[in-house]
């Protein structure tokens, strides 16, 4: 009875073709740029360089604009993102200011502007061949790989994108493409699949509790010229980021209208 | 002075309106501020926003407001904690309320029972 058991679990086994691709792990080449051996995959014996690296301990919150610092700069768009730039404006005049909204609040806002978020914190975890930016919004990670490797040919569009790093001094240098075109620079700010953001990050010279980002955002569809701005974060050496379950306090469902609604 | 009081606390408001945060802060009135003289019904400290639920009392009836505040890392920088406020704590909230006339509305400020106050409360 027992092996007629067997035959039967056999049986579903066969029946559910997706099941057998469970447990077996992907077999992925070294990325172009790394060296089979070398790299973020191979950590160990290169602990100790992480050593010569800047001090950015502790968890960083955006510094917002001091007042009377007069209007936040702006992209400058042009063609067809100009013109949808335009119909958002629009919208939200009509709509007495009320921004219409395409998906969940759940949803998170993706590069760029989740580097830009006044309410919820950064680390920086620096690691051999990588640094990770966990964000507390939505408990997002972010991966810069500085191992040396070249950008993906084709990257899967994504709200991270794919972000490739390296160390010039105490500065480190990234370039993130592959941004998902339904995300946006800003809120009403529409961008395409060629957006590109460079940024450079270090300390402030004359605070070394303030982080500084360079951030220059180029698209030869949308952008009439490069955007640049910068975004200063301030240290909270002993602080730590709090959970983010979006879903356990999903207060703002998003109606059939696209309006946010408040529960 | 009282409509000037207002027009700061609103200035002040803007300036401390995140640029993008869980969800746009348009469906709230951040020019308006009331006060509301309320009992604590349930506090939520959690991401994405904390919260205080609360019952106010009227001669009409009571009415229960549910009032949305910033995230737990900013209060706390308020001097906000988890056990700031209890259930049953009377106290007096200052509230951007929501434009659509629901009751509710995005945290300003508080009186907590022992007469300290957090936030904005001008």
């Amino acid at each position: 009875m027992k092996r007629v058991f067997g035959i039967a679990l056999a049986g579903s086994l066969l029946a559910a073709p997706a099941l057998a691709q469970l447990g077996t792990a992907t077999q992925s080449p070294p990325p172009p740029g790394v060296e089979e051996g070398k790299g973020a995959a191979h950590p160990k014996g290169q602990y100790a360089a992480l050593d010569a690296l800047p001090d950015w301990g502790g968890i960083w919150f955006v510094i917002p604009n001091p007042p009377g610092s007069g209007a936040a700069a702006q992209p400058r768009l042009k063609g067809d993102y100009l013109a949808r730039r335009e119909a958002w404006l629009a919208e939200v005049r009509s709509r007495d200011g009320v921004v219409r909204r395409n998906r969940s609040n759940c949803s998170p806002p993706g590069m760029p502007r989740i580097m830009r978020l006044a309410q919820y914190p950064y680390e920086f975890i620096f690691a051999p061949g990588r640094v990770t930016i966990n964000q507390e919004a939505w408990m997002q990670t972010r991966t810069i790989w500085t191992d040396g490797r070249l950008h993906e040919e084709d990257p899967d569009p994504s709200f991270m994108g794919d972000s490739v790093g390296h160390w010039e001094g105490d500065t480190l240098v990234v370039v993130t493409k592959g941004i998902s075109d339904e995300l946006e620079i800003d809120s009403g700010w529409p961008h395409s699949d060629q957006f590109v953001l460079t940024e450079r990050i270090h300390l402030d010279p004359n605070d070394p509790d303030v982080l500084i980002n360079e951030m220059r955002m180029e698209d030869p569809e949308a952008l009439a010229e490069p955007f640049q701005v910068t975004t200063r974060y301030r240290r909270d050496r002993y602080g730590k980021l709090l959970e983010f379950q979006c879903s356990e306090n999903d207060r703002n469902p998003v109606n059939e209208e696209g309006e946010t609604e408040y529960l | 002075m009282k409509r000037f009081r207002t027009l700061l606390a609103a200035a002040v408001a803007a300036l401390a309106i995140p640029a993008a945060a869980h969800h746009s802060y348009s469906m709230f009135d951040m020019n308006k501020t009331i006060v509301l003289d309320a009992e604590v019904v349930r506090f939520k400290w959690q991401n994405p926003h904390a919260f205080i639920e609360a019952d106010v009392t009227s001669p009409a009836g009571t009415e229960r407001w549910a009032i949305e505040m910033t995230s737990p890392n900013n209060l706390a920088q308020e001097g906000w904690k988890r056990t700031s406020l209890r259930p049953g704590d009377r106290v007096r909230i200052w509230v951007h309320p929501l434009r659509s006339g629901a009751r509710g509305g995005s945290y300003a400020g508080v009186r907590l029972p022992d007469g300290s106050t957090l936030g904005d409360v001008s």
